[in-house]
């Protein structure tokens, strides 16, 4: 079989696993929940051989054609979709396995891994496409297969309340992206990837500014950039498997994804809003984080957070020439926004490990104790669950940037972009980074140091081997998952782990300063502040903060609750009293008036009386008369 | 006193006359079509007149047709008259308007 052949069984496969499911095997749990694991084995293991065979490549077949304009699908497999394919693949085949421990006993088991296979082949058709409107299109089947499994307990008023919460924030989104596409085929005339990348590199410019800001808009959705991030919080009402794959480690990293294979569309302008738009992210979601009770709430917006971070290390980068290319015959130069590429995605991968590790962890305890959410009903889970524990606090470094672990070396590269780029973001992102080290620690301690402090955290279990599998499996990548001496980095992402911006001499002694000062200062400062009981100190020591960030938290669900009710509905209403005189009234009833009114008049001339007729037929005969003697 | 066409024409539209009234006023089914047949013969009482001081026959042969037609209208007329009366009991024109709006 060739690489293509591979390619496109890689998009079938979990296609044909979802269609099984959902056509002959909904009652089937056990069966369903084999299937599609099974699929997802072999997407794993496909998307290595692709990776580890080396060949990229690139094909398109015409799907729909109006006149000039034609739609068509196809796969672009280069080193960009090679690193996000494995991580999909192999990322996703760890939450199946993981979910087979954990929805064991959901009734509804074979509908979650229906969901979970029409999410892999939406992901790996965001992954493989080759232009924007085949992107779109999986785009779109992502927010279908996210709303799915928001909605599993959909017999709970808040899961279903959350999933067309983050469906209709989605479609915001969606909407400007696509008339960013829609603007860039008016503009450019094509919207294959390569198409478009030959054309800018040929001197065209994308004609307005404003094309990257509303692809951008997209992104912004799906990965719940500001002001559209109120959708992801409320996304933790799904099951925690979901939140680890959909919300923590693939689909919310699409937007950063589907902007490094736009990068070449991006202008100066778009890049600053962007780089800012991060920024802003990365802070309102840390300072959110603090005062969570809910230990996947914690993660969603340290989640959010990280987004943020890797949105503004692509806007961070800037448009510049490099010589790139897998194979010495295939070099080229190009423009690309080179740095800002290589941190986004680089911070991307090793996110998606040690945050899928974390979220599987916080599955782990849920599971263990019971469907038990609240850190503050949890405590002294470190000796009950060993294993979560372990795997768990080397998902917490990681992402606090302990020297070593995986999220060290990808914080690192983009602290030293923002310092090199814009010294205002450097400190907001270092200042974040302070923050997401003081809430790690804090959730940290306060689940798994202490005492037991609920009937359910006392009786905790470990979780059985498909569960602790699949940590130990994520805990290793999350320390070797980067670059550094040991790391797997660079085979996993070729010729865009050369991109990593690498501090050099003075500037990478200050970088790993800054790093190790933020990380001690706010692990330090949680350890010592927060006391692992049952009550939150920060509440306890100065209402004043802790109930500014939760107004904080609450503010934009308010901002919308009232544009919602207050401005958007009462235009609604107005829209259709307008709706209700013009058209229902003038138009619709008053033409059926008119013809109503002409039917009464015609219908009165059928009297039922002879003698009528008699004289209608005079006045036939006398006009007939008229008519014939030329009268007119 | 020597009788010219005009007498006849006047003869013939007096007749039509009379039938058009009838047909207008009269109530009774059997009476308006006894008018209608009179409206007939009025116009036969002209054309006879026109073929005999022409000195042609071109009236004459239409008289003929005329007085078939009516013939077989009477047939189905009457026949037509009669069943409606079996049916509803009456041929009185202002009771026979179930046709109207």
């Amino acid at each position: 079989m060739s690489m293509l052949q591979h390619a496109i069984l890689v998009l079938l496969l979990p296609l044909f696993s979802a269609a099984v499911i959902a056509l002959f095997l909904r009652k089937q749990g056990a069966l369903a929940s084999w299937i599609s694991t099974g699929i997802a084995a072999a997407i794993a293991a496909i998307s290595i051989i692709l990776l580890v065979h080396g060949q990229r490549f690139e094909a398109s077949v015409e799907w729909l054609r109006f006149g000039d304009f034609s739609v068509s699908l196809g796969i672009k497999y280069d080193d960009l979709a090679a690193l996000m394919l494995f991580i999909v693949g192999f990322v996703g085949f760890l939450i199946h396995l993981f979910s087979l421990g954990y929805m064991h006993d959901d009734k509804a088991r074979a509908r979650f891994f229906g969901g979970l296979s029409i999410f892999m082949f939406s992901m790996i058709g965001i992954v493989l496409a080759d232009n924007l409107f085949m992107i779109f299109i999986f785009w779109e089947l992502v927010g279908f297969s996210s709303w799915l499994l928001i909605n599993h307990y959909h017999e709970k008023q808040s899961a279903a309340d959350a999933s067309k919460k983050a469906f209709i924030v989605n479609r915001v989104g969606d909407f400007g992206f696509l008339l960013g596409i829609i603007w860039c085929y008016y503009c450019l005339n094509t919207v294959n990837l390569s198409e478009l990348k030959a054309a800018i590199d040929g001197g065209v410019l994308p004609c307005s500014k404003w094309i990257p800001l509303l692809l951008f808009c997209g992104a912004m959705g799906k990965s719940a950039q500001l002001p559209l991030q109120v959708w992801l919080p409320d996304a933790m009402e799904g099951p925690t498997p979901v939140s680890a794959l959909i919300h923590a480690a693939t689909m919310v990293a699409a937007g950063i994804y589907m902007l490094c294979r736009i990068h070449f569309l991006m202008v100066d302008e778009a890049l600053t809003v962007i780089m800012w738009i991060g920024t802003a992210t990365a802070l309102y979601a840390a300072l959110c984080a603090i005062v969570q009770r809910d230990i996947k709430k914690v993660l969603a917006y340290s989640t959010l957070s990280q987004l943020g971070y890797m949105v503004a290390a692509f806007g961070l980068g800037s448009r510049q020439e490099v010589t790139f290319g897998h194979n010495a015959d295939m070099t080229n130069t190009a423009i690309v926004i080179a740095t800002g590429v290589g941190a986004a995605m680089f911070h991307l991968t090793t996110h998606a490990f040690f945050k899928a590790l974390m979220f599987l962890g916080s599955g782990s305890v849920i599971h263990g104790c019971h469907h038990e959410q609240d850190i503050f009903m949890m405590g002294g889970l470190r000796k009950k669950m060993p294993v979560t524990f372990i795997t768990f606090t080397i998902g917490v470094f990681a992402i606090t940037g302990m020297p070593f672990f995986a999220g060290f070396f990808s914080k690192d590269a983009i602290l030293y972009l923002a310092m090199e780029k814009n010294t205002a973001v450097f400190g907001i992102l270092a200042f974040t980074a302070i923050l997401t080290s003081f809430y790690m620690f804090r959730m940290w301690k306060i689940t798994f140091f202490g005492e037991a402090r609920s009937e359910s955290a006392s009786h905790a279990h470990e979780s059985g081997l498909t569960m602790t599998l699949p940590l130990i499996v994520l805990a290793v990548l999350s320390i070797i998952g980067a670059t550094g001496p040991l790391g797997l980095y660079p085979k996993l992402a070729g010729s865009i782990a050369t991109l990593i911006p690498e501090a050099e001499g003075s500037a990478h002694t200050t970088i790993l300063l800054v790093s190790l000062f933020v990380m001690i200062v706010g692990a330090g400062s949680a350890l010592f502040f927060y006391k692992a009981a049952g009550t939150d100190t920060l509440e306890e020591k100065s209402r004043a903060v802790f109930g500014g960030l939760t107004w904080l938290k609450e503010s934009f669900d308010n901002l919308y609750d009232y544009y919602v009710a207050k401005v958007q509905q009462r235009f609604a209403m107005l829209l259709n009293f307008l709706e209700q005189i013009f058209l229902a009234g003038l138009i619709i009833r008053g033409l059926a008036g008119v013809v109503g009114l002409v039917g009464y008049g015609a219908r009165a001339l059928y009297t039922g009386s002879v003698h009528t007729y008699v004289y209608w037929f005079l006045i036939g005969a006398a006009l007939l008369w008229a008519y014939a003697a030329g009268i007119f | 006193m020597s009788i010219d066409l005009n007498h006849y024409l006047h003869l013939s539209a007096l007749l039509f006359a009379l039938g058009f009234l009838g047909v207008l006023l009269r109530k009774n089914t059997l009476v308006v079509y006894m008018c209608l047949e009179l409206m007939l013969i009025a116009s036969t009482v002209a054309l006879v007149a026109f073929s005999h001081f022409n000195g042609t026959l071109d009236g004459n042969v239409f008289v003929f047709f005329i007085l078939t037609i009516a013939a077989a209208e009477v047939a189905v007329g009457l026949a037509i008259i009669v069943a409606l009366f079996r049916k509803r009991h009456t041929v009185q024109l202002e009771e026979l308007n179930h046709l109207k709006h």
